[in-house]
């Protein structure tokens, strides 16, 4: 029985993932290095055995074997095939084993590499991407087996991963297929994107313990995973944007984020990751922040696993939470030892990690990273706090109280905007740099003075954007004070960045001879981790000016409207026109209404046909009319809420400002990631000391 | 960060030893705190529905509009002692719900006008137009409610829907319901008993 096959093979990888550890263990401890490549290629196996166990469940999925507990579960008949495949992730145990499978994907990608220079490193990182998979895979063996079956016995009907005495398999007629909500294609890649994210971190994690283990104090775990940090950060923001996506285009409450506990789970090791990847270029460059990048990479690797903890456990009530299951307390103990054997290692560990440079002062570009970081580390810290705190009101007062947006929204808002206004002020240290020699040159100012004098002197020309949108912003009556702050904020940073860009594309362009345009790419190509790492600044500018635009200036309204009539909002008006109900091909019976939309000067714009779809199992779902441009969308929904009828419906109308440029600057975003994580030549690292008395700055460095 | 502040790099590197015992103690002291949390809250997770026997606390119930009680958009659990209460979980997303909405509200109706038993119907974890749109679609008259911040499931530690609650005449509770009703006659068979206690 094919199901049988699925769980022996989940045996046989526990197995192989517990002698890797063993194995990886030993052969560091005997000194024989036989055992530690025998750990690594037992861990490596765990990938095609994995993917023959993933194929086995996809299978059973797609031919429809009931008999099966979580094809069951997921699963219908009228599902299409793609629906059936990607419900691999569409109930816990499937995910968990989806899980393991990329997790060894990424363990086995790092370990095919050379190893001459790092060996030390090799079985301490087989041990820990070795236990992770253990871990997970233990999961599934022992708790939430995917492979379980019905087995009718004279009790009744239940499912078992052996078949119990005297009974007979049991297949029900049909399953009960997956949750409409989730039968959208963002919500298809959104899971597998947020879990790429996530296995992606183990491996920096790894690494970092690794030399904690070996007590390898120089930045070499950082370099070789630098690549690794980057793509789970990609993936991880991609999960996030198109969950916001997803929920935008089909919950029908007209937002993308609603501060729910597992959208959070999800947000706050992207905060430690993108602390992370900001700070590890300050241990690159200076020798410094070595304790903190560890700090870092501990928090993200335990939210990593905290998160899935949270969603899986039952702990906190959520509408992404998997049905409860027995898996919590596992999880729970194994946040527990991870984290305590990572901090106990750190602390062991301490004084082997000290800074080799110092901090010049307060506007060097150290002290502006480590300031990113607080701010990161602020927002986390709001982020756990309102994840936790029902926990402990719940033992103090006896009932939980959750903290709803507002609490995230007013804690982390001013956070966020001094983030957007970090982002541009943190280039102009770098340039500082050769200003401050010119400066120093002239006269014996103290430090910190020349600092801000150099600063001040190459801020005047970007700021005059900036206060030109103010003006503009003021001129079109826009009166609060917040939207007005981070709108100013978000065109300094802008124009600064774009500043940086021109400015070095000229100096670059003077200097070898070349157009503007071809400094400009070949800019980007000598320093990608810096230019790319701008493009995403400019990519979060765009998302904060998205964001400003539907938090400060959303406006609702809704009514029920007769065929004919029509509804204003925000100088648009919504007219009524028909109604149509008929089944769609795949089962759904759909109920469209077709309405027009014209503006404040009665000029017709365009047509929208907002729907009320009721899938044949019964669920109904709500899919808005958009009209959407750059300037604002135009978010129509036909509510069912007093019954629809072919003369009278209810409308809910929703006018969203600007927030086409969420979406727009999520692909700058994924643009300017990838051209900082494009593969270049590895140059011989030379160490921190000998880099930091090169004083030869090249016109873009 | 501790990071050496002092210039010239030989005198700046003071030989220190390791991490001061009471940041130490501090890490330590905290970590375990959180764990400890965490733990306790997975330990109510983990505890299962409320038992039978057992007094249900009092709560309060906001009504969707057109599932009033009496004309009221507010009651409390403890104004129906004396009546037959029963508590059914629900949600629109929740496809064994709709199993047994229409068996539900037949017995309610049987019911309604000897005003010896109440049902109430907590919409748990929902939109409110998909949560109507459900109530609509089951023709649905009983007292019908969100159960904003969870709160009211986490009084019965709900491990899913539906669950059904069937509290006596003196507040305890009789008998849970986990999974949907197969038949209205079920749930007459665990009605009447109470009624006649």
């Amino acid at each position: 029985m094919l199901a049988d096959f699925g769980f022996g093979i989940l045996l046989v990888t526990f197995l192989a993932s517990l002698y890797s550890i063993v194995a990886s263990l030993y052969g560091h401890l005997a000194h024989r290095p036989k055992w530690v490549e025998s750990a690594r290629l037992s861990m490596q196996l765990t990938f095609p055995l994995l993917t023959l166990a993933s194929l086995t469940l996809i299978y059973l999925l797609v031919s429809g074997d009931f008999n099966v507990k979580f094809v069951y579960e997921v699963t219908s008949r009228d599902m299409p095939t793609y629906l059936k495949v990607t419900a691999l992730w569409g109930g816990q145990s499937g995910s968990l084993l989806f899980w393991s499978w990329l997790m060894s994907a990424f363990a086995t990608a790092v370990t095919l590499r050379k190893w001459e220079r790092d060996r030390e490193f090799l079985p301490w990182v087989t041990m820990v991407a070795s236990i992770t998979i253990a871990f997970f895979l233990g999961l599934n063996v022992f708790f939430e087996n995917p492979f379980q079956r019905f087995w009718q016995t004279f009790q009744g009907v239940d499912a078992y991963t052996f078949r119990p005495a005297n009974a007979i398999p049991f297949a029900p007629e049909d399953g009960r297929g997956l949750n409409p909500l989730l039968r959208h294609p963002g919500m298809v890649i959104h899971p597998p994107m947020l879990y790429l994210g996530f296995v992606a971190y183990v491996i920096p994690f790894a690494f970092a313990i690794a030399a904690l283990i070996t007590g390898r104090a120089d930045d070499r775990w950082i370099r070789l995973t630098r690549r690794w940090s980057l793509t789970a950060w990609l993936f991880l923001s991609l999960g996030l944007v198109l969950g916001g996506r997803w929920a935008y285009d089909v919950l029908g409450w007209g937002g993308y984020w609603a501060w729910d506990p597992v959208e959070i789970a999800a947000f706050m090791p992207w905060l430690t990751g993108t602390a992370f990847l900001h700070s590890v270029m300050i241990q690159e460059k200076r020798g410094m922040l070595k304790r903190w990048n560890m700090i870092l990479i501990i928090l993200t690797y335990s939210l990593v696993v905290f998160g899935t903890f949270l969603t899986r456990s039952g702990v906190l009530s959520s509408v992404h939470a998997f049905a409860q299951s027995e898996i919590g307390p596992a999880f729970f103990i194994f946040i527990g030892v991870t984290l305590v054997a990572s901090v106990a290692l750190l602390i062991y560990r301490w004084d082997s990690l000290h800074a080799e440079g110092q901090m010049h002062s307060m506007f060097s570009r150290e002290a502006l990273f480590l300031l990113n970081n607080l701010l990161f580390m602020g927002i986390l810290v709001i982020c756990f706090w309102g994840v936790i705190s029902p926990l402990i009101t719940e033992l103090v007062t006896g009932s939980k109280v959750t903290v709803g947006p507002p609490y995230y929204e007013r804690a982390a808002g001013p956070l966020f905007a001094l983030l957007v206004l970090l982002m541009g002020i943190a280039p102009l240290s770098a340039w500082g740099h050769i200003t401050l020699k010119n400066l120093a040159a002239q006269n014996g100012l103290e430090l910190e003075k020349r600092y801000a004098l150099a600063i001040a002197k190459l801020l005047w020309k970007p700021a005059i954007p900036a206060v030109l949108v103010l003006i503009g912003l003021l001129a079109a009556g826009i009166t609060n004070i917040y939207a007005l702050i981070g709108l100013t904020f978000a065109a300094l940073t802008a124009s600064i960045t774009l500043y940086e860009f021109w400015r070095a594309a000229r100096a670059r362009g003077r200097a070898q001879k070349e157009h503007f345009f071809l400094a400009l790419w070949n800019l980007a190509g000598r320093n990608r981790r810096r230019y790319g790492g701008y493009i995403i600044h400019l990519g979060v500018i765009l998302m904060a000016v998205g964001i400003i635009g539907i938090e400060m200036f959303q406006s609702e309204t809704q009514r029920s409207l007769a065929v004919g009539e029509s509804i204003q909002l925000a100088g648009y008006t919504v007219r009524y026109d028909s109604l149509a109900q008929f089944p769609a091909n795949d089962g759904r019976w759909v109920t469209r209404a077709v309405v027009s939309v014209f503006d404040k000067n009665g000029q017709f714009l365009t047509e929208l046909y907002p729907r009320y779809d009721v899938y044949s199992d019964g669920q109904p779902m709500t899919i808005p009319g958009v009209r959407s441009t750059l300037a604002d969308d135009l978010y129509v929904l036909l509510i069912n809420w007093e019954g629809v009828t072919s003369q009278i419906a209810p409308f809910k109308v929703y006018h969203n400002p600007l927030v086409n440029w969420l979406w727009l600057g999520a692909f700058v975003f994924i643009f300017g990631t990838l051209i900082a994580a494009w593969p270049e030549a590895e140059r011989e690292p030379l160490p921190a000391q000998a880099r930091k008395t090169k004083t030869v700055y090249q016109p873009g460095d | 960060m501790s990071e050496s502040n002092s210039p010239s790099a030989p005198l700046a590197a003071p030989v220190r030893r390791g991490v001061p015992l009471w940041i130490q103690v501090i890490v330590w002291i905290g970590l375990l705190g959180l764990l400890v949390v965490v733990a306790l809250g997975l330990r109510r997770a983990q505890q299962g529905t409320v038992q039978p026997g057992e007094t249900i606390p009092d709560f309060t119930l906001s009504l969707f509009s057109g599932y009033e009680y009496e004309g009221r958009s507010e009651i409390r659990f403890s104004e129906f002692r004396g009546k037959v209460v029963v508590v059914n979980f629900w949600a629109s997303w929740c496809k064994p719900c709709e199993q047994e909405a229409a068996e539900l509200e037949s017995a309610w109706r049987s019911y309604r006008d000897s005003g010896q038993v109440i049902f109430l119907g907590i919409d748990y974890v929902d939109t409110e137009p998909e949560a109507r749109g459900y109530l609509t679609k089951f023709d649905i008259t009983y007292p019908n409610g969100p159960d904003l911040g969870t709160r009211i499931s986490q009084f019965f530690r709900i491990k899913g829907v539906p669950e059904t609650y069937f509290i006596d005449r003196q507040g305890k509770l009789a008998y849970v319901q986990v999974g949907p009703f197969t038949s209205e006659a079920q749930i007459h068979a665990i009605i009447i008993p109470l009624l006649n206690d």
